[in-house]
């Protein structure tokens, strides 16, 4: 069941398209990851989603009633309101009534390892902390769709991490959306991923489906010193890739088997570390997509 | 709770922590005591400048008590104005502008209730001010003075109040539809005061119009305003404030998508 379905998906600025007709829709309870490069509409895709704009052309439907939680890029909060009267304010305002608003605001807080500045004003906050409020304020009335723009982007590794930890806690009983340009974390946690460029939707698939069509598989030999390396690069075996002591082997039709490449390293006393059979990193992907006409 | 309580209770923390519920009253507090002392002191203040020729006697007429409230709200009409506008320029514009408003937009969030919580406590902290501010001209001028009759001084309060406002209902309206709070307070210290000068050149041939409030106001301590006048010019300002949050309610809706993202 399709938890929300977003429908040719259009938003122009003075004739200018910032997004392009988009089409994708999300299934309860998965995670997708919204990538591209900066400026390729991803935010105004999340904007539009939250309510916060109005989208020129499509549609957007959703299958429930509660309303999002919404964490922008830099969350802004009224400095002279404490961390646990803004929850509050904020779970209150969408409809979760006084008592409760109070009781799920602590454990929010305490979910996102606040629960010692709770009483203590927004306007104090590192920028850890208040991606932390931002977070709690986004899941206190516990909505069914979790709109994230790059939610672990401006923290350090361990921040970072430990968001990364909440949002797969997370993900058992939300559904949720995030834009990211970390693709490690896109990597992490997702179900699903929308590549975006230009404002228009340019892959879409699950993570597997993604890799597998921009697969290009090839073998990776690593010797042990830049010399074996390139003497092995000198014997013109196969077409190969050499980068510094490592060497690439596409595998296609024309290369040679894995067992092929396997004969000739045991044959020779070569100096080799190790042998791979990889596939196109997201890295790449990204790249190469970003980077096509 | 409603989301006007809410909204409400909001407002009145950010009220209470960031001062302005203090310090406007203060200021208006000052300018209703500061007229009728300098007016008692007037001619020491100049006998202390002490430049003037021996022997020579300054006769002051006892300022009319009326006369020194009146000058009170002539003080408001400036000071008063500006200050208010000043505090309250950001309340919608700042917050689209900063970005703290995007968290609350992104929620089932009721733009009527959202204004007039937001008009509602402005309201109440300028009518507070205005009231401690000419109440304290009111004891000063008894203290100094002779008191004056408190049926008329509430006349005089109350049609000053209904101004106020307006002038708060103009404030709030002008920073929903604006896309900064510079250009907010810009917009209705241009309104206030353009529509006043307007009137004091060529109100002469109207007498039915908000920006009479005021002198009529004033016009309590002397027999009171023509009573038609009045009540015409009350209705139609009760009319402009409606109109006002109405427009408010429209343009911060309406404007919601300029939030900082």
């Amino acid at each position: 069941m399709s938890l929300l379905s977003v429908k040719e998906l259009t938003k122009s600025y003075d004739g200018t398209l910032a997004v392009d007709h988009v089409s994708f829709s999300l299934q309860e309870g998965t995670a997708t990851a919204l990538i591209g490069p900066n400026g390729s509409g991803k935010t105004t895709t999340l904007s539009m989603i939250a309510g916060l704009l109005k989208e020129t052309e499509g549609s957007i439907s959703r299958d429930f009633q509660s309303g999002v939680g919404f964490l922008p890029q830099y969350p802004q909060f009224f400095p002279w309101m404490t961390a646990l009267e803004f929850t509050e304010m904020a779970a209150q305002i969408s409809g979760v009534d006084n008592k409760k608003a109070r009781k799920q605001s602590i454990k929010t807080l305490e979910f996102v390892g606040l629960s010692a500045a709770m009483n203590k004003k927004a306007g104090t906050f590192s920028g850890g902390m208040k991606q932390r409020l931002g977070l709690a304020q986004a899941i206190v009335h516990q909505p069914k769709l979790l709109l994230l723009d790059e939610p672990v982007s401006a923290l350090d590794p361990t921040g970072r991490r430990e968001i990364m930890n909440l949002l797969k806690s997370l993900q058992q009983d939300t559904t949720i959306l995030y834009s990211t340009h970390i693709l490690n974390d896109a990597e992490e946690m997702t179900d699903q991923l929308l590549f975006l460029k230009q404002g228009k939707l340019v892959e879409y698939g699950s993570l597997p489906e993604v890799k597998s069509r921009h697969a290009e598989p090839r073998i990776k030999l690593r010797f042990d010193t830049e010399e074996a390396a390139a003497i092995f690069e000198k014997r013109q075996l196969w077409q190969m890739d050499r980068d510094r002591n490592i060497i690439q082997i596409p595998f296609t039709d024309a290369g040679p088997t894995m067992q092929q490449v396997l004969a000739v390293l045991a044959d020779n006393d070569t100096g080799i570390a190790g042998v791979e059979k990889q596939n196109a990193s997201l890295e790449e992907i990204f790249l190469k997509v970003a980077g096509e006409r | 709770m409603n989301q006007f309580g809410i909204l409400m209770k909001k407002e009145w923390r950010e009220n209470l922590r960031n001062y302005k519920l203090f310090w406007i009253p203060a200021v208006f507090i000052l300018f209703g005591i500061m007229e009728p002392v300098s007016n008692y002191f007037l001619p020491q203040i100049l006998d202390s400048m002490g430049n003037l020729p021996e022997g020579t006697v300054l006769e002051f007429p006892v300022p009319e008590p009326e006369q020194i409230l009146s000058a009170v709200i002539g003080q408001y009409q400036l000071i008063g104005l500006l200050i208010l506008t000043l505090a309250y320029m950001g309340t919608i514009a700042g917050e689209r502008r900063n970005g703290t408003a995007t968290l609350l937009y992104a929620r089932p969030l009721s733009f009527r209730a959202y204004f007039l919580s937001k008009w509602a406590m402005a309201s109440i902290i300028a009518l507070l001010s205005v009231w401690l501010g000419l109440l304290a001209g009111y004891y000063y001028t008894y203290l100094l003075f002779v008191s004056i009759d408190l049926l008329n001084f509430v006349q005089f309060i109350a049609t000053y109040s209904l101004w106020i406002i307006v002038v708060v209902s103009v404030v709030l309206a002008a920073s929903a539809v604006s896309p900064n709070a510079g250009a907010a307070a810009a917009a209705s210290l241009a309104v206030l005061f353009v529509s006043q000068i307007v009137d004091g050149l060529l109100g002469t041939y109207w007498t039915v119009s908000p920006l009479k409030l005021p002198a009529y106001a004033a016009a309590w301590f002397g027999g009171g305003p023509v009573a038609s006048d009045f009540w015409w010019s009350a209705g139609i300002s009760v009319l402009l404030i409606i109109g006002l949050v109405a427009l408010g309610i429209y343009f911060s809706a309406k404007k919601a998508a300029s939030t900082k993202v």
